[in-house]
Formats: structure tokens, C-alpha cells, sequence
């Protein structure tokens, strides 16, 4: 199912009260911009994924929690965790 | 001899060799100061061979296009559009149809200034003015130019400066079509996220699996009726892609031309398989992509001439497994075109897979846009990344019958490919080794890429069909 913008935030603002094992409501959205990836994995792939090579559009998401920023990349098929604790995660 | 006699003879020799002397620099000069154009009316075509190749050692100033106007148009009006394309009239043939004969001062090549020309509303026709060769016992190529109605956002196959790039910056495949426009017998394997093989302008470019041939068996996978391609994902039969990128690539390779549908591929004709390892977000695991290309190399056992794989992918981890499997593809004669990468890097610090895998049916493609300069994602490698083609902004199929420009080295790869199965339609009988060898000497020099790429230029579809 495609994401619109709103659907990707969202998404991005659960799986980061998931993985601190906090509530949603103290994730805080500190931005949200249109942004143009590198490929088709959004410049976050996982270990051993392989991606296509083409420049993909899509958001970059930064929420706040905790005292710290996280960075999510979105776009309609997908959202990723990026360099969470060094590691790049597909949601 | 008196002495005064002497130097009365002396002074005589010096004179005449002075004379001399001044009389041959008066030839040279008049020859110097010839006027390049020869007066139409003292033209005299050449008909018999001597006088082919008489006219061939006296072409001075040999125009690049003779551009007939339509009647009604004046003279101010030519001279003011060949000025606002940065060109020149050389000559007015009053003898052929009032043609003219235009020089390019931009020294773009003849097909992309024909392709301008014949834009115009203006012009009735254009072409190039072709320089007769004793031993072309074919005649000289014409360029071909598709009806195919969205050809002209085609920068990369025609570049006329259209959207601001720069004349000539392309592949140059309208002369290339001049000799094949592709062969329904080579077989390109695009390994991507599947082929939207309905797709009016690919449908009847699309590999199926013939009548006579038993659907695949692998032992581990059991039997798939792969009728239209192979999915590795699933496992299934159905390479359909969710995303668009793979149909993208595929139109890119081989689009139908001259169909009077959307855009034309580098194959006019050709026989696209859809191998489907990337899911709808365009990714996919080195195990589906091994499978995937073990199914080409098995079904090019079956019979089945698969010649190319384009790969228009890849990541920074190297696997064994998936080198192996390309190396295998070399066994079979196979060509693995692959993207560079697309993270601005230097592949030869940085390893891309697999298009940096040191395997000799592997050619990793950059990208550049519309001005000959290396697109600003492109990663590149002069030691490590063999050639460069178009990339940015790149004009294909999409999946539900639409049309999209996109950008990448993802784009870059299949006009790589595309190029190879051109070749193959000439010589089906080449090697990959040759094939390879002849790709890489088949570019034009583009100073961005000194020093970036080990060919240091942009592939040439009508070099490597020489």
C-alpha cells in the first residue's frame, strides 16, 4: 500500500517509540522535508540489501525523543529507520 | 669573363631567383587565399568514381547539413535561424533544389543538427552532407529518426540542446539506426524489480517462453511456468513489476520503435526477459539475484540467446556467491552490465557490486547528464568503472502505459546495454570478450571524464557498430 507523507511520519513516529520503548505521544515530529535519495534505498540499506540505482524522492523525517533527533527516510513504498544506533533499518 | 660581366650575370641569377621565389610564395598565397565556398554554378557533382575522389581531395570547407527550406521562406528568415542556432550558411546550391548548405559552428554532429533542422516548421528537409568514401560499398549511413511522438525528449539518443543541454551530447543512435535497429533474435535479461510486460510500448519487444520449450525446473525450486520471465521473490511465475524501475530500464533497452506510441528504446526491436529479484521498493537479497541469474544461464543452455544481463543495481557489500554467479554468466557468454552506483563516490576507494566485481563480462556504467558532465550522483572510477552514458533525466517507460523521466546510473546502465544488443544484431556471432572490447572502444572523449572512467568518455552507438 502506498504511504502518503502523513501515513510515513507516523509510521516512522511508532516504530521510534518501539525500538526506545517509550510512548508514541513523546516522540516529537522536528521535521519533515521532500528530499531526493540516492536509490531505491533511500541511502539506508540494511546489510546485504541491494538496491536499484535510481534517485528516488521522498521525505526525510527528524523526530525528536529523549533528548535526541532521529532520522527517518520515507516514500510511497517505504520508511526506514537511518543510522539508528548505527544501524540503517527497513520498517 | 670580364669582372664587370660577372657581377652583371650574378645580379641577373639573383633577380631570377628572387622572381621565383616570389612567384611560388604568389601560388601558395592564392591557394591560401582561396574562398572555401565554390560558387554553386561552378559546382559540377561528381558522378564517376575519379571524380568522387578528385572531389574528395578539393572539399574545402565541407558543410555538416544541406537543409532545404520550404518555398516562401526568405532568405532573412534563414539567415536569422541559422544565426539563432549558432550556425552558418556556407553555400546556397541553386543547382539541387536551392539547398542549403549549413556548418554547425557549435560542431555538433550531423544527425543532431539534421534532428534540429527538421524540427523546424521552416524546413521542407535535412540531412547531412555525406562524405563519399571510395570503400564504403554500403553508401553512407542516413540518419534514422523514429515517429515516435515523445522522441524528442529523448536527449540521450538525439541530443539537439533540447531543455538546455548541449547539441551532440548523446549516443549518436539515430546513426547508428541507420544500421540496425536491433534483432528479435538477442535475447537482454533485465534483473530487476520484474517488467510491466503489457505495456504498450515493450509488449511486443517482450521475451516469451516459446511453445516448444519444457517451463523451468530447478531442482530446489521445482518446476515454474515462466512463460513470461522468471520471479525469483516468489519463486512463482509472474515477473510483473510493482515498482517501475525494471520497466523503466527495459523501455530504455528496447521501447518499440517507429509504432507511433511514446518513446523509442535503443532496440527498435529485441526480446526483453524480465528476471524480477527487487521487490515494489526496489530492493532485493543476493540470493534472489544469484537465482535469477542462474535461470538466464540456464534457459541460454535451453537454447534461449541471452546475451546481456542489465543490472541496474547494487550495494557496497561484496558477495562471493553473486561473483560466482556472474563469472558463470561469463562462461556462457553472457554480458553483466552494471550500474556504478549512484553516492558521488570513487569506486576504486569505495567498491560498488557488482558492477566493481573484476569479472570479464563485467562493464560498470556513470552517468551523465545532458551537458556531457558526470551527473552529480554518479559514482565513477578510473580504474574501476569502464564507460559512461546518459543518466539524468532520462525519459521511459512506467508501469500502467505511462511515460517517466528518471535519473541514475540505474538509467545510464541499460543504454549500455541497449548499445550491446545493437552490436549483437550486426555480429550475433561475437563474443563477450570482443563484445566488451568493442564497447569500450566505441566512445567519444568528454573532458569531465578524464581521469574518472578508464575509457574517459560517453558510449557511442554508431562507433561501435563500425
Amino acid at each position: 500500500m502506498a504511504n502518503s507523507k502523513n501515513d510515513a511520519v507516523e509510521n516512522a513516529r511508532r516504530d521510534l517509540a518501539k525500538r526506545l520503548k517509550i510512548d508514541a505521544a513523546d516522540v516529537k515530529e522536528r521535521s519533515v522535508e521532500d528530499a531526493d535519495f540516492p536509490d531505491m534505498a533511500l541511502g539506508a540499506p540494511e546489510p546485504g540489501e541491494m538496491s536499484g540505482q535510481m534517485i528516488t524522492r521522498g521525505w526525510r523525517i527528524q523526530l525528536d525523543a529523549q533528548g535526541q533527533t532521529y532520522e527517518y527516510r520515507a516514500d510511497k513504498n517505504q520508511v526506514r529507520a537511518y543510522k539508528f544506533k548505527g544501524k540503517n533499518y527497513r520498517i | 669573363m670580364n669582372r664587370n660581366n660577372f657581377f652583371i650575370h650574378l645580379a641577373l641569377a639573383l633577380v631570377l631567383i628572387l622572381v621565383a621565389a616570389f612567384a611560388g610564395q604568389l601560388s601558395r598565397w592564392r591557394k591560401q587565399w582561396k574562398p572555401h565556398i565554390v560558387p554553386a554554378t561552378d559546382k559540377k557533382q561528381p558522378t564517376t568514381v575519379d571524380e568522387i575522389a578528385l572531389s574528395e581531395t578539393h572539399n574545402f570547407g565541407r558543410a555538416e547539413v544541406l537543409v532545404k527550406f520550404k518555398s516562401g521562406v526568405s532568405d532573412e528568415a534563414i539567415e536569422a535561424l541559422t544565426a539563432r542556432l549558432h550556425d552558418r550558411i556556407v553555400d546556397r546550391i541553386e543547382n539541387a533544389d536551392d539547398v542549403e548548405a549549413i556548418d554547425d559552428l557549435d560542431n555538433a554532429d550531423p544527425a543532431t543538427v539534421v534532428a534540429e533542422y527538421s524540427k523546424l516548421p521552416e524546413v521542407e528537409y535535412a540531412e547531412p552532407n555525406y562524405e563519399i568514401k571510395l570503400d564504403d560499398t554500403n553508401g553512407p549511413l542516413v540518419p534514422v529518426l523514429p515517429h515516435d511522438p515523445q522522441f524528442e525528449d529523448q536527449w540521450a539518443l538525439a541530443n539537439s540542446g533540447q531543455r538546455g543541454g548541449k547539441k551532440g551530447a548523446d549516443i549518436s543512435a539515430t546513426l547508428a539506426w541507420a544500421k540496425t535497429t536491433g534483432s528479435e533474435n538477442i535475447v537482454v535479461a533485465v534483473l530487476d524489480t520484474g517488467v510491466d510486460y503489457t505495456h504498450e510500448d515493450l509488449a511486443s519487444n517482450m521475451w516469451t517462453r516459446p511453445d516448444t520449450m519444457a517451463p523451468y525446473h530447478d531442482n530446489e525450486l521445482g518446476t515454474i511456468d515462466d512463460v513470461n520471465g522468471f520471479n525469483a521473490i516468489d519463486n512463482a511465475s509472474d515477473p510483473m513489476d510493482d515498482n517501475g524501475h525494471g520497466t523503466h530500464c527495459a523501455g530504455i533497452i528496447g521501447a518499440e520503435g517507429e509504432n507511433d506510441l511514446g518513446i523509442a528504446g535503443v532496440n527498435w526491436k529485441v526480446q526483453i526477459m524480465p528476471l524480477k529479484f527487487m521487490n515494489a521498493g526496489g530492493s532485493g537479497t543476493t540470493k534472489d539475484a544469484i537465482e535469477a541469474i542462474n535461470y538466464a544461464i540456464e534457459r541460454k543452455k535451453a537454447g534461449v540467446n541471452v546475451r546481456i544481463i542489465s543490472a541496474s543495481w547494487g550495494s557496497t557489500q561484496r558477495s562471493r556467491a553473486l561473483e560466482a554467479a556472474i563469472r558463470k554468466a561469463y562462461e556462457n557468454d553472457i554480458l553483466f552490465v552494471a550500474a556504478a552506483g549512484n553516492a558521488s563516490t570513487d569506486n576504486d576507494r569505495t567498491p560498488h557490486y557488482p558492477s566493481s566485481y573484476n569479472v570479464p563480462n563485467v562493464i560498470s556504467v556513470a552517468a551523465l547528464d545532458r551537458h556531457d558532465q558526470l551527473a552529480s550522483f554518479s559514482n565513477f572510477g578510473v580504474k574501476s568503472v569502464a564507460i559512461a552514458a546518459p543518466g539524468v533525466d532520462i525519459l521511459s517507460t512506467w508501469l500502467g502505459n505511462a511515460y517517466e523521466e528518471k535519473s541514475g546510473t540505474s538509467m545510464a546502465t541499460p543504454v549500455v546495454s541497449g548499445v550491446a544488443a545493437l552490436v549483437l544484431a550486426e555480429h550475433p556471432r561475437m563474443s563477450v570478450d570482443d563484445l566488451r572490447k568493442k564497447l569500450m572502444a566505441s566512445t567519444d572523449p568528454i573532458v569531465a571524464l578524464k581521469g574518472k572512467t578508464v575509457t574517459g568518455g560517453r558510449i557511442n552507438a554508431a562507433k561501435a557498430l563500425e
